[in-house]
């Protein structure tokens, strides 16, 4: 098979995957409408619309057909992007969810950042030190840090820096009259499109904790991940061939160990991005901030069941998008995969 | 026939010349559950200017082992005993000196060259780097690897420096291992089989290179192999090890007319030659001990046919004997067959 | 030179490390207070008494009171039992959905293999917290809902581990030889390729708990799981959530016990890992 066909292969191949991952998580989402006790119509239009309104919907969502019908209509609504109405908010609740997007998509990259720049340093230093009093201090902070649940840290973490020595502000996205003008509706962003300094650092104070709090289990996975992978590494028999030649262990580290162990690392990254995107519910709660976690945060506590069920069905979406782009972004940028990928079949 | 060894035909010794390396009753030793076990159990020997020396011993003999840790390679094991080399004694070095021993007094090339490339740095990079480490300009760097690649008749050179470690053929790789031991310039050169992973043709190629390079820039090689049809052609003097220590050294016309040690022997007796006319090939019975296991008294006794009590009791020491040195309580004839 | 052989040879001395010492009394310590802990608990903790509400730790309480004046530490012992079935229940449900798929997969043809394993992808494709989140919700937020929603959606990896170690197994020659003697391909998955495979499911079942712990308490934190006057951990934090700037320690003892459980068990999975596969012990 020549090269291009076989890049074609695999692109519909990951295509096909994604595809039937969005159709099965739909399906779940049609489950978990039916297995919803009581009756549907009620619970669409909430537990305190008129008996009128209740009927309304009930012809609206078409419940009187056979649950087959009610399936193919229910993926008629989901394709036109009809994920239902809140029955807080009165809006779509796709609407809703386009809304709070930004502000978790923000959350989750500032986790990834911070989450990269403290596990790479402290797995190249633990890998250089390995059997060392820091790569053991490492190891067992790891340990520790990697058990602890992400909504507790956050609470505690927001107890002590933010309202016994309130070193940062205890919740929300910005201060008082500190706002950027809505553009993408990524308070950072807004404030550097804005020219805003002071509402940029501002945004910022808002954002490290939680986001330092989200980050905290994945970096503990990335550290051991790049230190499992770097002592490989050292262990094969170029890096010999780099001492032989009078090389500095910094160099020998550095140089030829972390680009040969990086790849595992990123790879773990990539499934990570998906995975941080569920915790952040649980973040941006605690924080209160305006993301899709608050959202279905409230919209559990006011059974508002189609705003809950869409988040859950737009979030596994996102999730599974995310893991399409980098699978493909994987294949695009690192020419040892795709020798991996297409050389030997 | 009695074949003498001809004085000619080897390079005179210099007397009063201090060797480029000698090495005094060096061990090596690697810890395991508590306990040190010597995988090189007392090695001496000295290597002069410009001679080249072949080190010839089965896998688990131990040649490899002390091959590094004349570079003091092997991070996990420890080694005593005395390496001095041009006057220094290397396992007295801190580790900065030792790092400019590595790569400028002492270059080494390893066995399988695909393995001991980083895949992700070009050849050029990885030429040069030896000379980047010492603080030499990129340029000026990469000048030289061409110039040491034109040196060792690799072809079109120049495209070739940027070019990844899996376009190349084996040979080639091994050429370019070779570039990386040679741009610093080294008294001695330290080659751990470096032709075991090529082909025969391949083999032969690299063999008359590196006796050109090493004759035409008056290098010293300590060349490991288990392999004694290369020594022959290649080597001035050959080393046999076994179970971590030399049991035999002399001068590879004497060695192998009369070997003098019945390992040694046994080792010539199982190479074919046309040369002679025999049926069958002779093999050395029994297989070599493994590191942990090594029998008390001669380690060769199990598998000598010339053993007796004395063997099984008492470990022979490397002595001198016509000219030669063996490690045997009762050596074969002087004067074979 | 290879010493692995060497060293294999040696019978293993049972050294018992720092780290293995503190894993086992942390397990036996969690399996006491589950065990004993609701039958040794004093009554007053399942009442409530709002005159001794959220007082700091003293020598009364330990761990101060919450709320509604209930000893923190009395019922985060009590929480143990609750936490602790939970989670194995869990682990046990969705472990057994996963031996079965992966049972299936490895000995039936070759299409339902690939399809079975297609089926897992995707359901590691997807975030398995939240989908566990919308399956709770819509069952009604209890305890209950957050566990069968969990071991509904837990599966996918013990899954595909386990079919990747019986294709491993299948492939062994010992089985090959079985194969061609004329064993049954029953016999030879249930007497050969299973008992090959529980080694694997004993560590992940092992250090699957921990894991499960954290996300049933998340679940109870978001409001789809345990509601607050349960001594689940995850429900007293989420009970206690209002109080932490003014009582911090209704929300400091239920997390620290979620920390060590979830620790241990990962750490008692690495031990019993280690002790079952020798190799891996020389590069820890």
């Amino acid at each position: 098979m020549s090269r291009a066909r076989s890049y074609l292969w695999f692109f519909a191949k990951r295509l096909g995957t994604v595809v039937f991952a969005l159709w099965s998580l739909g399906s779940l989402v049609f489950l978990m409408i039916k297995v919803i006790p009581g009756d549907e119509a009620q619970i669409a239009a909430g537990p305190d619309a008129s008996p009128d309104q209740v009927a309304l919907v009930r012809q609206r969502l078409g419940l009187d057909a056979s649950v087959i019908v009610q399936y193919f209509r229910f993926w008629g609504r989901l394709l036109h992007g009809d994920l239902g109405t809140s029955i807080t908010t009165f809006q779509p609740v796709l609407l809703d969810l386009e809304r709070t997007l930004p502000s978790t998509l923000e959350l989750v990259v500032v986790a990834m950042l911070i989450n990269l720049s403290v596990s790479i340093p402290a797995g190249l230093i633990a890998a250089a030190r390995r059997g060392g009093r820091t790569d053991g201090l490492f190891r067992v902070l790891a340990v520790i840090l990697g058990g602890m649940p992400a909504f507790w840290l956050a609470l505690m973490l927001q107890y002590l820096l933010a309202a016994r020595y309130r070193l940062l502000p205890i919740s929300g996205q910005n201060s008082y009259g500190m706002e950027p003008p809505r553009w993408t509706g990524v308070p950072t962003l807004d404030a550097i499109a804005a020219g805003n300094m002071a509402s940029l650092l501002d945004a910022l104070t808002y954002i490290v904790l939680p986001a330092a709090v989200l980050a905290v289990l994945y970096s503990t996975q990335i550290f051991r991940a790049l230190r499992t992978s770097l002592l490989g590494v050292l262990e094969s028999d170029f890096i010999m061939a780099v001492r032989a030649k009078g090389a500095t262990e910094r160099r020998v580290l550095i140089g030829h160990a972390f680009p040969n162990s990086i790849n595992p690392v990123l790879t773990l990254a990539g499934t990570q991005l998906g995975a941080m995107i569920g915790a952040a519910v649980l973040v941006e709660t605690v924080f209160a901030r305006r993301g899709i976690g608050t959202y279905m945060f409230n919209a559990v506590a006011q059974k508002d069941m189609y705003a809950v069920l869409g988040s859950v069905l737009f979030i596994g979406a996102i999730v599974c998008l995310i893991n399409l782009v980098v699978d493909v972004l994987q294949i695009v940028v690192d020419p040892r995969i795709r020798a991996a990928q297409f050389g030997r079949s | 026939m009695m074949m003498q060894p001809n004085p000619a035909g080897r390079p005179a010794p210099v007397p009063g010349e201090a060797p480029l390396l000698s090495v005094d009753n060096l061990c090596v030793s690697i810890r395991v559950d508590d306990r040190s076990v010597n995988i090189v159990d007392g090695v001496s020997f000295s290597i002069r200017r410009g001679e080249r020396v072949a080190l010839v011993g089965e896998s688990g003999s131990g040649k490899s082992v002390t091959a590094r840790a004349l570079m003091r390679l092997e991070r996990r094991m420890k080694a005593t005993g005395s390496i001095v080399c041009d006057g220094r004694d290397i396992l007295k070095l801190s580790d900065g000196e030792m790092r400019r021993v590595r790569g400028g007094t002492i270059g080494m090339v390893f066995q399988d060259p695909m393995s001991f490339l980083d895949p992700l740095r070009t050849i050029g990079d990885q030429i040069a780097e030896t000379l980047r480490i010492r603080g030499v300009s990129r340029r000026d760097a990469e000048r030289k690897a061409l110039h040491i690649l034109d040196e060792l008749k690799v072809e079109r050179a120049a495209e070739r420096l940027t070019a990844y470690p899996h376009e190349f053929s084996g040979g080639m790789r091994q050429r370019v291992v070779l570039a990386m031991a040679l741009i610093g310039d080294p008294r001695l050169l330290i080659a751990d089989e470096p032709t075991t992973a090529l082909d025969v043709r391949v083999q032969d190629q690299v063999l008359a290179l590196l006796d050109e390079i090493s004759r035409s820039r008056g290098l010293s090689v300590l060349f490991i192999t288990h392999d004694l049809g290369i020594v022959a052609g290649f080597a001035d003097r050959v080393m046999v090890m076994y179970a971590g220590s030399v049991v035999e050294d002399g001068d590879v016309y004497s060695t192998f007319a009369a070997p003098r040690h019945p390992y040694t022997r046994g080792l010539l007796d199982a190479v074919p030659r046309i040369d002679r006319d025999s049926d069958r090939l002779a093999s050395i019975r029994g297989t070599p001990p493994h590191v942990f296991a090594r029998p008390q008294g001669c380690p060769f006794h199990p598998r000598c046919d010339r053993a007796f009590e004395r063997c099984v009791i008492e470990r022979p020491v490397l002595r001198e004997l016509g000219g030669m040195r063996v490690a045997c309580h009762r050596p074969e004839p002087e004067a074979a067959r | 030179m290879s010493l692995a052989p060497a060293i294999r040879m040696r019978t293993p001395r049972v050294k018992i490390s720092f780290q293995g010492a503190c894993v086992s009394l942390l397990i036996a310590l969690l399996v006491f207070a589950a065990l004993f802990g609701p039958m040794l608990a004093p009554e007053a903790i399942y009442r409530s008494d709002i005159l001794s509400s959220l007082q700091p730790p003293s020598a009364a309480h330990w761990l101060g009171t919450d709320d509604q004046g209930r000893d923190v530490l009395w019922r985060v012992i009590v929480g143990t039992r609750t936490t602790l079935l939970s989670a194995i229940a869990i682990v046990t449900a969705y472990s057994l959905i996963g031996v079965a798929v992966a049972t299936i997969a490895a000995s039936g043809p070759r299409w339902l293999d690939e399809a079975l394993m297609r089926v897992t992808d995707v359901g590691l494709s997807l975030p398995s917290m939240i989908v566990a989140l919308g399956f709770a919700a819509a069952l009604g937020p209890s305890l209950q809902s957050a566990i069968i929603a969990q071991s509904i959606t837990g599966w996918p990896i013990t899954a595909r581990i386990l079919r990747n170690v019986m294709h491993q197994t299948m492939e062994a020659p010992f089985v090959a030889g079985a194969h061609v003697i004329g064993v049954s391909r029953w016999r030879l998955m249930t007497r050969h390729v299973l008992p090959n495979s529980l080694d694997v499911l004993i560590v992940k079942w092992t250090s699957d708990i921990g894991g499960t712990v954290l996300i049933l308490s998340s679940l109870s934190f978001i409001g789809v799981g345990a509601q607050p006057p349960s001594t689940e951990w995850g429900a007293m934090i989420a009970g206690a959530r209002g109080y932490v700037s003014t009582a911090w320690w209704t929300v400091l003892a239920p997390g620290i016990a979620l920390a060590i459980t979830s620790v241990a068990f990962g750490l008692l999975g690495d031990m019993i890992q280690a002790w079952r596969d020798p190799s891996l012990r020389e590069s820890r």
